[in-house]
């Protein structure tokens, strides 16, 4: 069965196609830079050789038509026709309190993607339009939703909620919904599989650290907490956002530097995290490089990542009753071998015995601890297009025996 | 032709009437707000102005309001690069050719309503620019008939009224001619919902809602000053807060500029002849003597920079 999964972003689709259930890759790529100068199409074939096109690409719905047309042409396709895709699964962002699971689209599901936009505004429309668009080229495959929020969906009540006004959450859903699930999901679903132990038994958690950073406390086998919120601002220091942030200091920001609510949020979102503390960029790399040249900032905001990270692991080890396993993943996760070492540094009380041979290992699945840690601690590349494309899979084949 | 062409499935899935490019005629302080803000919505702008060393002067002006926009954590340098790429000046009207919208924003400063003038530029546009684009201005006080009737193709005028300041304020007016046609009121409804706007339907009358409310407002506000009655800052603070105005009614003369004010005024005054509209003396006085707002430093308040630092001397207005 042929899959493509659609991660549709603000101004780029991250696509792969799947052959499943073998979890064969047949293409992967990335359309960048929609309705921007110097849009592209990057496609990898099957057999890991890479193309660049370029070319003006003026929306979601033309990038994609593109994308199938790269898929389906003879000279660097592996499809004779569109046809031949049996399903899509798409990435949803915000799935609110309505999505658990994934879910097969229909108009009610998109009905409720919409209202979810409001939560959403920068995420879900993108999603949308891959959806609409998929829907008219290929009418008669069944789509299905994949959401980020939905594995945190089992958080309880005590956990999700703000400390706000009540019914602020039965007026609006303010809450906490938690983001990056699908790989949150994956990773911990892997370790387990790779450690040979059930799931439901074992306290995990998973730390997603990229551009975008998010921990989650496994308890039996399902999320209890997760360090996003609301929104992504929430929880770990970021590439460019704060995090946690004292509400008080916000609105005392937002006073004397008398912005809009709109700059503030940019402020917070866009110049923040690592970015702002540091002054010079982002991406941990160019940091670590600046750190090494002696900038105090850089090192500051290298420690404050980690910092931040290895409170909430501490936090999450509280609230779950001790720790099992650890996994890193994501960018950072993968890796950043100094952030994970300065994040593990000092954790040896909870039961963590680092196998310091493994520890500058990076990008591929591994044990970082030593055969007697009593807390196993691995590195998991996150694959979520995979667990997209496995959702797909059994909703879609489901679909098929129903009918 | 574009390289990725050879890979449509000439599904034609692009819905008609999409709005990519806009053109902006006269890119006055008025023309850069619309020119930085629908690029910063994604479209391309190409504006039109009178000189090399104009269109120089305006990227400059730009550059400067998206730093002030960086100093305010609103965009990110990177940001900054990208709006800016996206727009283009020329002093040639044929540029216009691949614009799915245009904009005059001519400027309003000068006395008098300048429809001639205005209607020699929906000329040279209409010549610039395809069958199906749509030709605005951006009216408060004029009528798009009177601008329309200069073209081939009336039904494709439409007036779109933007309000100062225009990223923070989330709605347009968008008037409709007695002969635009519904096509093309649909086009400019879809292009103020593209750059983040809601459109208010207006039907062509001078002053739209929003001058129109505001003229008599003004003119009430100086004779309460006039009279004796209160000060400028307690007549503006109490509109503010009684009346949940972002700006008291002084404060916003200054910032439309007196002299743009006294035209509205004018304009409203000889189309309804109503003494509601005429002209306040304390607007004349103040105009003579050039003080004309924020622009210049001085109206009803002094100003440093947009800050207002004192109101100004009661001598003045007597």
């Amino acid at each position: 069965m042929k899959i493509i999964v659609l991660n549709c972003g603000s101004s780029s689709i991250k696509y792969q196609l799947f052959v499943m259930p073998e979890k064969k890759v047949l293409a992967k790529g990335l359309v960048e830079k929609i309705g921007l100068k110097g849009s592209a199409i990057k496609h990898t074939s099957g057999d890991g050789t890479e193309h660049k096109f370029e070319g003006q690409i003026l929306d979601h719905q033309q990038g994609i038509e593109y994308l199938l047309g790269v898929l389906t042409s003879k000279e660097y396709g592996c499809l004779n026709h569109i046809n031949e895709i049996d399903a899509v699964g798409h990435r949803v962002v915000h799935g609110a309190e309505e999505f658990s699971s994934s879910v097969l689209i229909n108009g009610e599901v998109i009905k409720a993607i919409e209202k979810s936009t409001e939560l959403a505004p920068l995420h879900n429309p993108p999603n949308l339009k891959g959806i609409y668009t998929m829907q008219q080229l290929l009418p008669k495959a069944p789509q299905v939703g994949v959401f980020d929020t939905a594995f945190h969906q089992t958080m309880p009540e005590h956990v999700f909620l703000y400390a706000i006004p009540y019914v602020l959450y039965e007026k609006y859903k303010i809450r906490r919904y938690g983001f990056h699930g699908t790989s949150h999901k994956y990773v911990s679903a892997r370790v387990c599989e790779i450690l040979g132990v059930p799931i439901e038994k074992q306290k995990i958690i998973t730390c997603h650290l990229g551009n975008g950073s998010s921990i989650t406390a496994l308890k039996n086998g399902k999320s209890y907490d997760t360090s996003m919120g609301m929104t992504p601002t929430e929880g770990l220091i970021m590439g460019t956002r704060t995090g946690d942030l004292d509400p008080g200091a916000l609105l005392f920001m937002s006073e004397k530097e008398n912005i809009s609510i709109k700059y503030t949020n940019s402020l917070i979102n866009k110049f923040a995290g690592v970015l702002g503390i540091s002054g010079v960029s982002s991406d941990m790399r160019d940091i670590e490089t600046a750190a090494g040249e002696g900038n105090h900032r850089a090192q500051l905001a290298l420690q404050m990542f980690a910092y931040r990270a290895k409170k909430y692991i501490g936090a999450y080890a509280a609230a779950l009753g001790g720790v099992d396993i650890i996994v890193f993943t994501g960018g950072i996760g993968e890796n950043d071998t100094e952030t994970r070492k300065t994040i593990l540094d000092g954790l040896e009380f909870l039961g963590i015995k680092t196998d310091k041979k493994k520890l500058d290992i990076k990008g591929k699945e591994t044990l970082l601890t030593t055969d007697d840690s009593k807390v196993k601690v691995l590195v998991i590349p996150t694959d979520e297009e995979l667990m997209i494309a496995k959702d797909t899979y059994e909703i879609a084949t489901g679909l098929h025996e129903i009918t | 032709m574009n390289p990725l062409e050879q890979f449509s499935l000439r599904q034609k899935l692009i819905p008609k009437g999409k709005i990519q490019a806009i053109g902006i005629v006269g890119c006055g302080t008025v023309g850069q707000n619309i020119a930085l803000h629908s690029s910063r919505y994604g479209l391309d702008v190409i504006f039109i102005d009178v000189s090399q060393e104009r269109i120089k002067q305006i990227f400059t002006d730009l550059e400067k309001q998206l730093d002030d926009v960086i100093t305010h954590w609103g965009i990110t340098p990177s940001e900054k690069l990208l709006v800016l790429s996206r727009i283009k000046g020329s002093t040639n009207y044929k540029d216009l050719e691949s614009c799915d919208l245009i904009i005059e924003t001519f400027s309003s400063r000068k006395l008098g309503p300048m429809i001639e003038e205005r209607q020699e530029i929906f000329q040279k546009i209409e010549k610039a620019v395809n069958e199906k684009a749509i030709i605005s201005s951006n009216l408060s006080t004029l009528m798009i008939s009177d601008l329309a009737t200069v073209l081939k193709h009336p039904g494709r005028a439409i007036g779109i009224h933007f309000i100062d300041p225009i990223d923070q304020t989330n709605i347009v007016e968008l008037v409709k001619g007695v002969r635009t046609t519904d096509e093309s009121f649909e086009k400019a409804r879809r292009f103020v919902r593209m750059i983040g706007k809601k459109p208010i339907k207006v039907n062509e009358s001078p002053g739209n809602i929003s001058i129109r409310m505001i003229i008599p407002l003004i003119n009430e506000a100086c004779e309460i000053l006039m009279e004796g009655v209160a000060t400028v800052e307690d007549i503006d603070e109490t509109m503010r807060e009684s009346s949940g105005h972002r700006t008291g009614p002084f404060e916003l003369a200054d910032r439309i500029g007196l002299d743009k004010v006294m035209k509205y005024m004018d304009n409203l005054y000889a189309e309804f002849g109503n003494s509601k509209y005429k002209a306040s003396p304390v607007i004349k006085r103040l105009v003579r003597a050039n003080y004309l707002g924020r622009i210049n430093g001085k109206g009803f308040y002094n100003y440093e920079g947009n800050k207002p630092v004192s109101n100004i001397s009661i001598t003045i207005i007597n």
